[in-house]
């Protein structure tokens, strides 16, 4: 595709995405509608603007628990999928265990982790975690199943030991379904990051929303919004950077 | 000459499936060797009993007189598919079977330049595989097992995807390797001319459960280069007579 058209492209979506916020601005304001049922984009601007002070702060909140939630889920997501990889027990013991605990709605489990584990920080990580870990699992373990099994005949001709051939070989194969793993779970972990605090917390953007829908400042709600929108879109974006280091995806 | 790989009374079969009936065969030293035959006739399954890649109960399989058990640091084996490492760019791809393989020795600067250069890649040492062609992707496989300096060469049908052009000219490089080198070599293939063209003996083997029904020696001088095909008539003599022990003349 020619430079040119690439622009244009960009023209194309630009001008679509300013067509429908225009469409949304006066809409609302023809229409009448009230502005703490729909408030119209400008004033959301506006209050994301006045209120980037409470909500840069509870979006710190948020991201810790976003963030120690995947690290802990890749932590352990990894050597557990490893482990039923490798191990014919496993895979007929701790398998079928996570299968199982993944069909629990995990919503359902938000009451219980904040009368386990408190208002605090550790609820929702565990929150965030608990939606993260599953598509981890599930990837690392598509990856280690993905190495061509020619290629694990020429390590043996090449007369690599099993560690070499986990390693240089079944590692590298691996990355790039853990990384769509990675991808899948991201955007997944911020869901359980909120729904956490929409369930028990004192701070964090899920009960900023809250709080604010529920005392009618919907414009405030809707600045939230966007900004667990923003941090979801960027730490998939962070996590999509990745791709560039195992471009090997389609060779 | 004695035997470097001394095959006798050989059988493989997969469950119920006989792939290999009694197969017996001495390759000697420097000795190229081809293993015609026709496609599931078992050859490559014979290459991978000689590789110690397959395990197989009938028979006994020698190696410098050591029966094989197991792959070899003294062998180097081609596969069909270039089998390159996508993430490795073609230096580390070419040092693979080296940097894996304690028992196998590094090339010195000077013999990895110069199998670099051999081999036609001189310039594209720091290139990924998906940046090369088929037939330079083969021409790193093969660089991988050299680099190895193996005493022999295992080859199963390694320009069998290429087209016919490419496979030509890889050939040629491989002839003047060889030439030059002076290893054993036991080739698979299923191209009449290229086993003529580039072996000293081509055992030709029998439909499935494949033996061999004839122990061909191709008396043609050496070095040889592609003109043998058209100016020799004993190249056509032997065409003819492998055609017609495979049956399709």
């Amino acid at each position: 595709m020619s430079a040119s058209a690439v622009t244009r492209d960009h023209a194309i979506s630009l001008g679509f995405f300013l067509f429908l916020g225009l469409a949304w601005e006066f809409g609302v304001r023809w229409s009448g509608v009230q502005s703490y049922l729909l408030p119209p984009p400008s004033a959301i601007l506006a209050e994301l603007w006045q209120s980037r002070g409470p909500i840069l702060a509870q979006s710190l909140v948020t991201l810790t628990e976003v963030f120690w939630g995947f690290i802990i889920a890749v932590a352990l997501g990894v050597p557990i999928a490893a482990l039923i990889f490798f191990s014919r027990t496993a895979k007929r013991t701790v398998y079928p265990l996570f299968v199982a605990l993944q069909s629990i709605p995990k919503i359902g489990l938000a009451p219980l982790i904040v009368v386990w584990f408190g208002y605090g920080l550790t609820s929702k990580l565990i929150m965030a975690f608990l939606f993260a870990f599953f598509p981890i699992i599930i990837s690392t373990l598509g990856g280690l199943a993905s190495t061509p099994a020619h290629l694990e005949e020429h390590f043996r001709a090449l007369r690599a030991t099993p560690m070499q051939s986990f390693w240089r070989l079944r590692v590298p194969a691996a990355l790039p379904s853990f990384l769509d793993g990675c991808k899948v779970a991201m955007p997944l972990a911020v869901i359980g990051a909120v729904v956490g605090e929409f369930v028990g917390s004192n701070d964090g953007l899920g009960n900023l929303i809250l709080t604010a829908s529920g005392s009618g400042h919907t414009t405030l709600t809707f600045a939230a919004l966007i900004a667990v929108t923003l941090m979801s879109l960027i730490l998939f974006y962070g996590v999509a950077y990745w791709e560039r280091f195992i471009w090997w995806r389609a060779a | 000459m004695s035997a470097v790989i001394s095959i006798s009374g050989v059988g493989k079969a997969f469950g119920d499936l006989r792939v290999l009936g009694d197969v017996s065969a001495d390759i000697g030293a420097a000795e190229f060797v081809s293993v015609l035959g026709p496609s599931g006739c078992g050859k490559s399954t014979l290459l991978r009993l000689i590789a110690g890649l397959t395990p197989f109960e009938d028979g006994s399989i020698s190696f410098n007189g050591a029966a094989v058990t197991a792959p070899a640091p003294e062998m180097g084996f081609v596969f069909q598919t270039s089998n390159l490492l996508p993430w490795l760019n073609v230096r580390d791809n070419l040092l693979l079977g080296v940097d894996l393989d304690a028992a196998v020795q590094r090339p010195s600067d000077a013999v990895f330049a110069d199998l670099v250069e051999t081999l036609g890649l001189t310039g594209f040492e720091a290139s990924h595989p998906h940046q090369l062609s088929g037939g330079m992707r083969h021409r790193v496989a093969i660089g991988q097992a050299l680099a190895r300096n193996p005493q022999v060469l295992l080859m199963d049908e390694p320009f069998g995807a290429l087209d016919a052009l490419t496979r030509d000219r890889l050939n040629m490089e491989l002839l003047r390797i060889w030439q030059r080198d002076r290893k054993t070599v036991v080739l698979v293939t299923h191209s009449i001319s290229e086993a003529v063209l580039l072996s000293d003996r081509v055992l030709v083997m029998s439909e499935r459960p494949g033996t061999i029904i004839e122990d061909v020696r191709i008396d043609l001088p050496r070095p040889r280069d592609p003109s043998v095909t058209r100016e020799d008539p004993a190249f056509g003599d032997y065409v003819v007579r492998l055609s017609k022990l495979m049956g399709v003349l």
